[in-house]
């Protein structure tokens, strides 16, 4: 039932700005921007199921939980940049898409630095 | 955060496209680009809202 719910926004959405497109250029891109919004709002909650799943495998058998928390803020990061890239890449300003997308990547490296120093103290140990 | 919102804000925009043929036909440009920019203002104010409740929702189910 929920896919036919996203995919019913979806269209509707489309002939939105298909229409708003052909009166008035600059509200087509509302009408993206809050289609995209309701279908993410709704998906949203089934993300949520997903997600309170694998915090309780974590928090089970009490693997290191620090780094699946670090992984979920870094799917979050990553929803919200590709968002926004891909209405931007839709306005057709893709140099605006691109720089939005660099941020996203910076911010994403910056944040994923300790796990990195935690696998590269693994590796060095592992070596003879 | 349901479908009416998609209708208002299509519905905003073609009323302020008429409007726009209207004032420009009867020579008033101006009043024509006041309500455009009214009509766009107000369409930004609601999508803003939404937008900040999306994000905000975004933010408390990834614990950002």
């Amino acid at each position: 039932m929920d896919v036919i719910k996203i995919i019913g926004i979806g269209f509707i959405t489309l002939i939105i700005t298909i229409v708003l497109k052909e009166y008035k250029k600059e509200y087509y891109i509302y009408a993206v921007l809050i289609g995209g919004a309701i279908i993410l709002f709704y998906s949203l909650g089934t993300i949520k199921e997903i997600i309170d799943f694998v915090n309780e495998i974590s928090n089970n058998n009490n693997y290191n939980n620090e780094f699946i928390k670090l992984l979920l803020k870094l799917t979050g990061i990553s929803v919200l940049i590709e968002y926004a890239v891909s209405i931007c890449k839709d306005a057709g300003e893709i140099s605006i898409a691109n720089k939005i997308d660099l941020g996203g990547k910076i911010i994403l490296i910056s944040m994923s630095i300790p796990v990195i120093s935690v696998t590269l103290e693994a590796l060095v140990k592992l070596l003879p | 955060m349901n479908i009416d919102l998609l209708l208002k804000i299509a519905g905003i925009g073609i009323l302020v496209a008429v409007l726009h043929q209207i004032l420009t036909r009867a020579g008033r440009d101006d009043q024509a680009m006041m309500t455009t920019l009214a009509g766009m203002i107000i369409v930004l104010t609601v999508v803003v809202k939404e937008i900040s409740t999306l994000f905000e929702t975004v933010r408390t189910v990834f614990n950002l």
